[in-house]
């Protein structure tokens, strides 16, 4: 029935990091060198200078105004360039040093460019995209920057919105569901896979109106408990972000799987949501 | 002058016959609820006890083991009893001023209530504060503050963004904060493309770029106080639901406690503080223990058991005991405080009723005694450690709120220290104007017998002792009359009879009787005589062995048996010591040998001084006393002080002028006046009793005796042994008042009254005397002329 579900183990896909120096993507790099280890993947660091930003440099009259701070100061290409050189340098050290303590096969993609584009380019079905969950955009206190954003909903593969999160000793993978069958079954692959590797019981939340859940349950609970996964399907009403956060913090959630069909993406408080989660976030495609 | 009869074996002896008691055993007889002949301190009790005014609390003096404590603890117990409860004392947080805890008062028994309501208020804040922040209403209402910032913010920078892409112009992140350039079809323009543009076109640009910039520095820099906003709004929406939460709790509380606006009030502080701190109960599992800890109550005195005012006995009187302490709990290597670690002292406890405290030990601890009269001085208890008394430690520390003190100390000490204490101390009389003294002995009556019975009856049953017959309740009013050392009085020492009561009982259980007989206190008293008397033995060995010289018989002349008392311990025992005199002619003067090398006490050298001056009057009148004699108490190697040698000292000194000899057979104790009556002295029982067990130690009693005052008669309690040969008349005690009488037991010899001519009569004792030293007087002349010619022939040779 699930046809797309790869057997555990055995994923080919590499697992890509975007790195911009930040310390979120700091983060996100060791979780991508556990989930490497995991899968016996190799590593593709990916450091794009935004060919937009070194642009912007060229101006005469090309100020940046600081993000906490609101200084206005001026800005030049060569000093966009020297920033950019530092960070790409800090994320290779970066890179090497956390694979290198693991024995895994890494790599660093440079490009210029635009972010989404690059990506884009470079990824490929299997792989698996690790994100820090703010980058750049922490900065202005956006809460899901445009990039991630465009990757999220154009990446070929699972994206992972990585988040330090707190271990929590009852904590669970939540799937959340809505009613795109095919979808779903990728989101509750993925879960399942999670829950297994991090030994965790899942929630799988199913977003109803109708409070009817009888198509989505039998099917899934037969499929999963031949996995020997505690599984728990819970009914949620068609509520907005403030719902789905509730819901999971009730469930001590530790790791959320979610499919880009899903219509939170559409809500306009789906950021909200995100933000407002301290927890690492799949979205499937 | 007529010559005094030895006294009877009933005058040596205040028997008690068991007859005058009409009861079998003491089991018979009722509990005494105050001991007999102590009216004079027990009014003085009532009279302390009921006195409301400042200072006049209470010493109660007497000797030790007389049954002070008892006695008041026992009095205290009945007049308490009618007397109201005194209040509850708590300790409170003090939320204007933390350190000074403040103290409140509750009627009795509500303390502990309260301190139970508050304890139930504080684990239902601990939960029922949590359930509220964690409900769906508090969740959402927060969720949507937070949304309505990050909304107001975003929107603030989406706007900026919108009017920057309206105008063809990108903004950007840069790592550290954003910047804006001209865009087409989405890419930012190259800028050598922006170089073709003309100046027009480029003008409106950076005319644009530039007023994009100050809004965006403008829109940022509000963000801090969107930010100090939402903080504002989120503490008063937690005021709000905890004020919804709480306000059921405290508004029953208050309710309850409506009678007491000080409770009313704190109530009210606690609840203004659980509202300030409302976020600190956001999380129930973390809940800071110390910010609850400030809503309990610290019950510092309960009175809820307690029936009348207070009687609070303190045995460990030191400074804190007294007025209390604060407490520290180590916490992670530091010490740690706050108000409920403060505890009460025995002034707390005992507040509104009396407190009971030895007056020596408290003197004994350091500042004690200043506390406990600077507490008197101030009326109230303040808390203070002895380490900030003393400037050892400068630390913060709490300063509780004092407490009004209203309340009796009555201080139990022995004579000696309440005269010192007068004496020394200018607070004392001030704080202690009531002085109870206890009596050492009572009267000895007919009515006294039952009642002194009944204190016996009482007394056996407190320490557990079998009941007495008749027989031995008599023995032991006879044994009473001799620890007063009066055939008139009864002992009223407490600890003395208990201890004789347990020993009898002691022997009793061994000979297995069920009761105490006469001969159960008998062996009591003897074998506690036994157990004292390893030096007496020694003493008298010495003197059976001779190395210590006395006569028990036949005459000499200038050496006389004298009487002394040794006290060694509670026991005290007599034993005779020879005093021995010379005398020849010289100028008037009676050394008293031991005064010389400063053996002698100050008293001995006055009844010396007298029994010269004396002499003197008697013999030479008219003329000059030409003597020079001494005095001296044979092997005595110790201090001898006391005038109740004076008699015996009279008698060896005239000895040895007249050459009389003595009877060495008769011991001599009596002081003496200037006029030659004797005078009463004290330990006469012992005295006699140590000269008797010499003279038994010698050989056959036969014929001896002891000299002693007329007036000592009726302190006469001797044993039954000495009672026997005095019956037997083997052993007899003259009562002497004054110097001839003994002159003449001591000689045979009448003294002889002088005549109107100045004359004793021829043959008469004070005749022989007078002889001697009318020739003394002129071999002293004569030799004053020799000296006085020689001199002469002397100056001459010049």
């Amino acid at each position: 029935m699930v046809t797309d579900r790869q057997p555990p183990g055995e994923h080919r896909g590499r697992v890509l990091v975007l790195l911009d120096g930040s310390p979120p993507s700091r983060s996100a790099l060791v979780a991508a060198a556990e989930l490497a280890q995991a899968r016996g993947a190799e590593v593709l660091g990916i450091f794009v200078e935004e060919t937009n930003l070194l642009r912007s440099g060229g101006y005469g009259f090309a100020r940046e105004i600081g993000g906490s701070s609101g200084q206005i100061r001026p800005l030049d290409t060569s000093r966009i360039e020297a920033r950019m050189q530092a960070l790409a340098r800090e994320a290779r050290a970066a890179l090497q040093q956390v694979m290198l303590e693991r024995g895994i096969h890494q790599a660093l993609k440079l490009c210029r460019g635009h972010v989404v584009n690059e990506v884009l380019s470079l990824a490929r079905p299997e792989d698996l995209l690790i994100m820090g969950r703010t980058g750049w955009s922490a900065t202005s206190r956006m809460l899901l920057g445009s990039s991630a954003r465009s990757l999220v909903r154009q990446a070929p593969g699972d994206v992972l919105l990585w988040s330090e999160y707190r271990l929590h000793p009852r904590g669970r993978v939540v799937v959340l569901l809505n009613h795109d069958q095919g979808a779903n079954h990728r989101a509750v692959g993925t879960g399942a896979d999670l829950a297994r590797r991090h030994h965790q019981p899942l929630t799988i939340l199913v977003r109803t109106d109708t409070g009817d859940d009888s198509p989505l349950s039998d099917s899934f609970l037969s499929d999963l408990q031949q996995t020997g996964l505690t599984t728990r399907i819970r009914l949620l009403p068609m509520t907005g972000a403030a719902g789905i956060i509730r819901a999971l913090r009730e469930e001590n959630a530790t790791q959320l799987v979610l499919s880009r069909s899903c219509r939170l993406f559409n809500d306009p408080q789906a950021d909200a949501l995100l933000d407002a989660m301290q927890l690492p976030i799949t979205v499937t495609p | 002058m007529t010559l005094p009869k030895a006294l009877t074996e009933e005058q040596v002896y205040h028997r008690c016959p068991p007859e005058t008691l009409d009861f079998d055993t003491t089991d018979a007889l009722e509990d005494l609820d105050q001991p007999p002949g102590q009216e004079r301190i027990l009014k003085a009790l009532e009279f302390g006890a009921g006195m409301a005014a400042k200072g006049f609390n209470l010493f109660v003096l007497g000797p030790s083991g007389a049954g002070k404590n008892e006695l008041v603890e026992r009095f205290l117990g009945q007049y308490s009893a009618d007397q109201p409860v005194p209040s509850d004392w708590c300790h409170l947080h003090n939320f204007q001023n933390p350190d000074k805890p403040r103290a409140i008062a509750l009627p009795a028994s509500e303390g502990a209530r309260f301190r139970d309501d508050m304890h139930e208020l504080v684990n239902e804040l601990k939960t029922a504060i949590p359930a509220t922040f964690e409900s769906e209403e508090y969740q959402t209402r927060m969720q949507e503050l937070q949304e309505e910032l990050s909304r107001r913010q975003q929107e603030g920078l989406y706007k900026i963004q919108e009017e920057a892409r309206q105008s063809n112009i990108a903004m950007l992140t840069t790592p550290a904060g954003f910047t804006f350039a001209p865009m087409r079809d989405g890419e930012v323009l190259e800028p050598e493309q922006y170089k073709e543009l003309s100046d027009n076109e480029k003008e409106l640009v950076e005319a644009k770029v530039e007023e994009l910039q100050k809004r965006l520095q403008q829109t940022i820099q509000q963000v801090p106080r969107l930010r100090k906003e939402l903080r504002e709004r989120a503490h008063a929406l937690n005021e709000e639901m905890v004020q919804l939460t709480v306000g059921g709790p405290f508004d029953e509380l208050r309710q309850r406690w409506a009678h007491l606006p000080e409770v009313v009030s704190h109530l009210d502080a606690v609840r203004e503080d659980v509202v300030e701190h409302a976020e600190a109960f956001q999380d129930s599992s973390n809940v800071p223990t110390g910010l609850l800890n400030r809503y309990r109550v610290n019950l510092l005195v309960d009175n809820a058991d307690t029936e009348g005012a207070p009687v609070i006995y303190e045995d460990l009187p030191n400074h804190q005991h007294l007025v209390g302490q604060i407490e520290h709990r180590a916490q992670q290597g530091n010490l740690y405080t706050d108000f409920t670690l403060i505890r009460g002292g025995s002034l707390h406890r005992a507040n509104g009723g009396y407190l009971v405290v030895d007056a020596r030990r408290i003197l004994s601890h350091p500042m004690a005694w200043e506390t406990l009269k600077r507490v008197l001085f101030s009326g109230e208890i303040r808390i203070e450690s002895l380490e900030r008394l003393y400037g050892l430690v400068s630390t913060v520390s709490l300063q509780p709120e004092p407490v009004p003190l209203s309340l009796k100390v009555v201080l139990l000490g022995d004579r000696m220290l309440y005269y010192l204490l007068s004496h020394y101390d200018p607070d004392f009389l001030d704080l202690f104007k009531v002085e109870a003294d206890f009596e050492d002995d009572v009267d000895r009556d007919g009515e006294s017998y039952q009642l002194y019975a009944r204190m016996i009856a009482t007394m056996a049953r407190t320490v557990g002792a079998r009941e007495l017959d008749r027989s031995a309740v008599a023995r032991l009013i006879e044994h009473a009359s001799r620890l007063a050392n009066d055939q008139q009085k009864l002992t009223a020492h407490d600890r003395v009879l208990k201890d004789l009561l347990s020993e009898a009982d002691h022997w009793a259980g061994r000979a297995s009787r069920e009761r105490i007989e006469a001969a159960d206190i008998q062996q009591a008293i003897d074998e506690r005589e036994y157990r004292a008397s390893r030096v007496r033995e020694r003493s008298l060995e010495q003197i059976r062995r001779g190395m210590v010289m006395i006569d028990v018989q036949g005459e000499q002349t200038g050496q006389v048996n004298g009487l002394s008392v040794l006290r060694l311990g509670a026991m005290m025992f007599g034993q005779p010591s020879r005093i021995t005199a010379t005398a020849r002619p010289g100028k008037g003067q009676v050394v008293d040998i031991e005064r010389e090398v400063k053996l002698g006490g100050p008293i001995h050298s006055k009844a010396v001084m007298i029994l010269s001056r004396f002499l003197a009057n008697r013999y030479a009148p008219m003329a000059e006393l030409s003597l020079s004699a001494s005095l001296a108490f044979e092997q005595s190697y110790g201090g001898v002080e006391g005038d109740s040698a004076s008699v015996a000292e009279t008698c060896v000194l005239l000895s040895a002028i007249a050459g009389v000899p003595l009877r060495q057979s008769l011991a001599v104790t009596g002081s003496m006046n200037q006029h030659g009556e004797v005078q009463a002295v004290g330990g006469v029982n012992e005295k006699i009793e140590g000269f008797f067990n010499v003279c038994k130690q010698s050989g056959e009693v036969n014929g001896q005796g002891v000299l002693l005052p007329a007036s000592n008669a009726e302190h006469l309690m001797l044993n039954g042994e000495l009672r026997q040969a005095v019956r037997e008349g083997r052993f007899s005690i003259y009562p002497v008042s004054h110097i001839n009488q003994a002159i003449e037991l001591m000689t045979g010899l009448e003294p002889g009254v002088a005549g109107t001519d100045g004359e004793f009569p021829e043959g008469s004792f004070n005749r022989q005397v007078a002889d001697r030293l009318a020739a003394f007087a002129r071999i002293a002349h004569k030799h004053d002329d020799q000296a006085d010619n020689g001199r002469g022939d002397q100056d001459d040779g010049h």
